[in-house]
């Protein structure tokens, strides 16, 4: 563990620590553009230039990101000679650098114009006719290339070689003549495409999914999880006018380190906007004289007192999942509580598993039971007057047509699968609907297939006439629900599943191991 | 003065292995594989105090000492014979003429740092180097004078020959061995350095060809009688490249430290067509500009050091009094541009940024703030980037600029020339 000195702080970190962390963690930070965290170093933009003085050795400017704190160390990150070398760096770099900020999507959350702000020049003295190159290609599904504004970090030659393990892009040319492209003719085919949008610190790599669609200054985040798979990357979601414009990884070492994979990047862009969806109750006998929701799903619990079956959803939250299942309590078939686990898709040993199920070790840990559909089918056969509800419109649609099953309710986004209704799931077949809350438009918690508890938040607003599950559910148990779409009680879920109690405001952004609630409890 | 670098090349042909033993090829070897250690060599070679030919002139024998005495693995050692600095063309011939002193100075070198393969990599132009030395390799494994047990010791050797792509740049040691390894042509961020991970991230030693062809004299004849050759601080002879309008251009073997006027005027006959000199470059492109009057400075790498300059790669080129400064430094300026790998932002811009400042000036298009420009362009880069291209390319540009001011002072627009940029801007 050396220790050093860094603007006159003196700090210990772990050998092998580069000056750049170092300085992170004194809150100084040292600007940079070619250096990643997640990737191996190329010391080639030479930004990150600092003054280091070391007994026995003359004072000299080195670059942090390659040079390991040592022992004795005295680090200055805003001496006259590192600050002379940055600005002489950034000049370099905007010599032949377009400058077309106004149309360029990075722009506000740019590198080169943070650091032109903090460590430049106000005037360039490039005279000459600037560089020309490719401004705009497409060289994959996502990513749109300008070799212009390209200031040739090779963060993305980087990425794809170690980190996607599809090497399949290059710095091709020599000198000036330098371009980032692809095997002539070739394009990039990688499930990490979108991450080279966020690793380029300038407006190269853009996603064509969200060109010219907003200024980043004029989105709005919101922390969440994604469901694609059981991974649960840490996600944040960006919306503009309630739509979602762009997803993008957060960093969290406990889950994706810094990245995450297309399949959820992209694949929300479509489910969280979906042109079709069933916002509005539906009945297929409407002599009930119940005034709400609440009271036509009590009087519902009751009529089928004892033989009611749960088919739980993946993208339940905890809380959604803990609060269905006290309210159906009294009422369940034995074993009452299932849900069918997602099948096993083929995964790509990085982050993707597979395995589209967001929540169900949370499922797992409030008591419902993995079966099959066919287990299902059977139950249903052997007991005819068994009441089903489903909380997912996909799987309900998958008993629908293949035995022609009658469902007590369905509570979904979709009647059936992805945004359309199925053909076959005629209303019929289902006594009430109750459309419910995309993911994106919940609060609480999901648990992840490594047992990390993670906090969901609302990045939209729910369409009207849509009920959340969270909501409905305490009604009809008469507990109180603090927030709409959240009672914020993961408090009470985790205290009724023998955990220690933890509020939702005091979940980290990185979320928290489920058995480290259990060890406190253990040890209390 | 007796040669012992350059005896074979008035030669047309290469000398066969015949005639190379016959002249007492590899008889060094034998005696020092037999009786020596390789620590001893390591010894011998520091005490000769023999000094990199490829330009830097680091102590050969010390740079053999970084490598590990118990070698967990393999070890190599890598020859540099990509030579490409212009106004250098010295190696070429030790390769055309002589391939085995180099091979026997391989095999000395090999035995020294406990290497059992040794890449030769080659420059890509150099197609008859290149025969000579895949011809020279045959003869000697034919000869069982490289392969296993060699001499009748349980050393064995063997030498791969590589040949470049046509990048200047592999002739920094780094990115030779990213070539070498078939990856881009780029010199790796040091630590860690070669003798710990070198050549497919093993330690590895890379010489140059007339470093290594020093070596089989300094064993046969002894430390001593090497250390009395040429200048005390760098001592031997070295084979010294005149190129320009001279009489009699060529490639001279003469000892460290025989001054500038000496070559240019004895051995090279004076300029052509009565020409007077205007300047030369002392060591190869890279070494930048000394004025006329300096001609009388001796060569060796502290006394062109003391006048800010550098021996390199002693590839003397003489600049005759009709050639502008101005071009004479565009040459190279686009020559540097040409060949930076380009992944350190200050080369790969500063370098294209100067000869696109050089180029206007030769158009009489400069300005006068253009000289802080240049000054600029060369503090941001020098000693601020991987390797130290960056002080190839300021050098020439520099040292123009500092012995020819008046020169450049005539490429600056005049305000009152409606065709010049000033103007247009003003």
């Amino acid at each position: 563990m050396p220790t050093l000195t860094i603007d006159g702080q003196s700090i210990e970190v772990p050998s092998g620590t580069n000056l750049i962390e170092a300085s992170r963690q004194i809150g100084v930070d040292v600007p940079h553009y070619c250096y990643h965290p997640a990737l191996s170093i190329a010391a080639s933009c030479r930004m990150c230039q600092v003054e280091l003085h070391q007994e026995g050795a003359p004072p000299r400017v080195v670059v942090a990101c390659q040079t390991e704190a040592a022992d004795g160390m005295t680090v200055s990150t805003d001496g006259a000679d590192c600050k002379q070398a940055r600005a002489a760096t950034l000049e370099f770099l905007l010599a032949n650098h377009p400058l077309d900020c106004p149309i360029c999507d990075k722009a506000g959350e740019c590198d080169l114009q943070n650091f032109s702000y903090w460590h430049g020049n106000a005037q360039g003295r490039f005279r000459e006719p600037k560089r020309e190159a490719i401004k705009r290609t497409s060289i994959g599904d996502h990513i749109l290339l300008d070799q212009e504004r390209c200031i040739l970090c090779t963060r993305c030659t980087r990425f794809m070689d170690e980190y996607a393990k599809a090497p399949q892009l290059v710095v091709a040319g020599r000198g000036d003549r330098n371009v980032i492209t692809t095997f002539p003719g070739e394009k990039i085919s990688s499930n990490y495409e979108g991450n080279l949008a966020d690793i380029c610190p300038v407006g190269a790599l853009t996603l064509e999914e969200f060109r010219f669609k907003s200024r980043v200054w004029d989105l709005t985040h919101q922390d969440s999880v994604c469901p694609s798979c059981d991974r649960g990357c840490s996600i944040r979601l960006e919306t503009k006018r309630n739509r979602l414009l762009r997803v993008r990884p957060r960093e969290n070492p406990n889950v994706n380190g810094h990245f995450m994979c297309d399949i959820g990047r992209f694949g929300l862009l479509e489910s969280c906007n979906p042109e079709h969806r069933v916002s509005s109750l539906r009945q297929l006998d409407d002599s009930s004289n119940a005034p709400n929701a609440v009271d036509l799903a009590r009087e519902l619990l009751v009529t089928h007192a004892g033989k009611w079956l749960i088919l739980a959803s993946s993208r339940m939250t905890l809380e959604e999942a803990v609060v269905v299942r006290d309210a159906f309590a009294p009422h369940l078939a034995p074993d009452g509580l299932v849900f069918i686990s997602a099948a096993e898709q083929p995964g790509d040993d990085i982050l993707y598993t597979g395995k589209q199920a967001a929540n169900e070790s949370g499922l797992r840990l409030a008591g419902y039971r993995e079966c099959t559909l066919g287990e299902v089918r059977e139950r249903v056969a052997a007991a005819p007057d068994t009441a089903l509800w489903s909380f997912d419109g996909d799987v309900a649609g998958q008993v629908l047509v293949q035995n022609r099953t009658r469902f007590a309710a369905i509570m979904d986004c979709w009647n059936s699968s992805h945004g359309q209704e199925h053909p076959d799931a005629r209303p019929h077949d289902v006594d009430l609907f109750l459309p419910a809350l995309l993911f994106s438009e919940k609060n609480g918690t999901w648990v992840n297939r490594d047992g990390v508890l993670q906090r969901l938040r609302a990045a939209q607003r729910a369409p009207v006439g849509t009920l959340s599950i969270a909501e409905l559910f305490a009604a009809i148990l008469d507990r109180p629900a603090s927030s709409p779409g959240c009672p914020d009680r993961t408090h009470h879920s985790l205290g009724t599943l023998g955990l220690n109690r933890l509020p939702l405001s005091q979940i980290p952004a990185t979320g928290i191991p489920i058995d480290s609630l259990r060890a406190e409890v253990a040890a209390s | 003065m007796e040669k012992y670098l350059s005896l074979h090349f008035e030669r047309s042909t290469p000398l066969g292995l015949e005639e190379a033993r016959a002249q007492g090829r590899y008889a060094t070897a034998e005696t020092v594989l037999r009786q020596k250690a390789p620590d001893e060599v390591i010894e011998e070679v520091k005490a000769a105090n023999l000094r990199g030919r490829g330009g830097a002139w680091f102590p050969a024998g010390v740079k053999w000492s970084f490598m590990p005495k118990e070698p967990q693995g393999p070890s190599y050692l890598v020859v540099n014979a990509d030579e490409g600095e212009p106004g250098t063309f010295k190696d070429r011939q030790l390769m055309e003429k002589n391939p085995h002193l180099l091979l026997e100075g391989i095999l000395l070198a090999s035995y020294a740092i406990r290497a059992h393969t040794a890449y030769l990599y080659i420059r890509g132009e150099y197609l008859a180097s290149y025969r000579a030395l895949v011809q020279a390799v045959k003869e000697a494994r034919e000869a069982r004078l490289l392969g296993p047990n060699l001499f009748g010791t349980d050393f064995h050797l063997e030498v791969v020959i590589h040949r470049g792509a046509g990048a200047y740049i592999c002739g920094e040691e780094t990115a030779l061995l990213n070539s070498l390894e078939g990856r881009r042509g780029e010199p790796r961020p040091k630590p860690p350095f070669p003798a710990v991970y070198g050549a497919f991230g093993r330690p590895t030693t890379v010489n140059n060809v007339e470093t290594l062809a020093n070596v089989p004299f300094i064993l046969e004849r002894g430390a001593r009688w090497f250390r009395d050759l040429g200048a005390p601080t760098a001592p031997g002879h070295l084979l010294f490249g005149l190129s320009g309008p001279v009489r009699r251009p060529g490639v001279y073997e003469l000892p460290t430290g025989t001054t500038a006027r000496e070559l240019v005027e004895e051995h090279g006959g004076g300029l052509i067509g009565g020409k007077a000199l205007k300047a030369f470059v002392p060591g190869g492109a890279s070494t930048g500009f000394l004025p006329a009057d300096a001609l009388d400075v001796e060569m060796d790498p502290e006394t062109l050091r003391e006048r800010g300059t550098m021996l390199g790669t002693g590839g003397i080129i003489v600049i005759p009094d009709d050639v502008r400064i101005v071009d004479a430094a565009r040459v190279f300026s686009r020559f540097f541009r040409h060949e930076t790998c380009g992944q350190c932002s200050p080369c790969r811009e500063g370098a294209a940024w100067s000869d696109r400042v050089l180029a206007r000036f030769a158009r009489g298009e400069g300005h006068r703030d253009d000289f802080d420009l240049i000054e600029d362009i060369a503090r941001g880069s020098t000693r601020r980037t991987i390797c130290v291209f960056p002080e190839a390319f300021a050098g020439p540009m520099l040292s123009a600029i500092r012995h020819f001011r008046d020169e450049f002072e005539s490429g600056v627009a005049a305000p009152d020339n409606p065709t010049s940029v000033a103007h247009q801007e003003a």
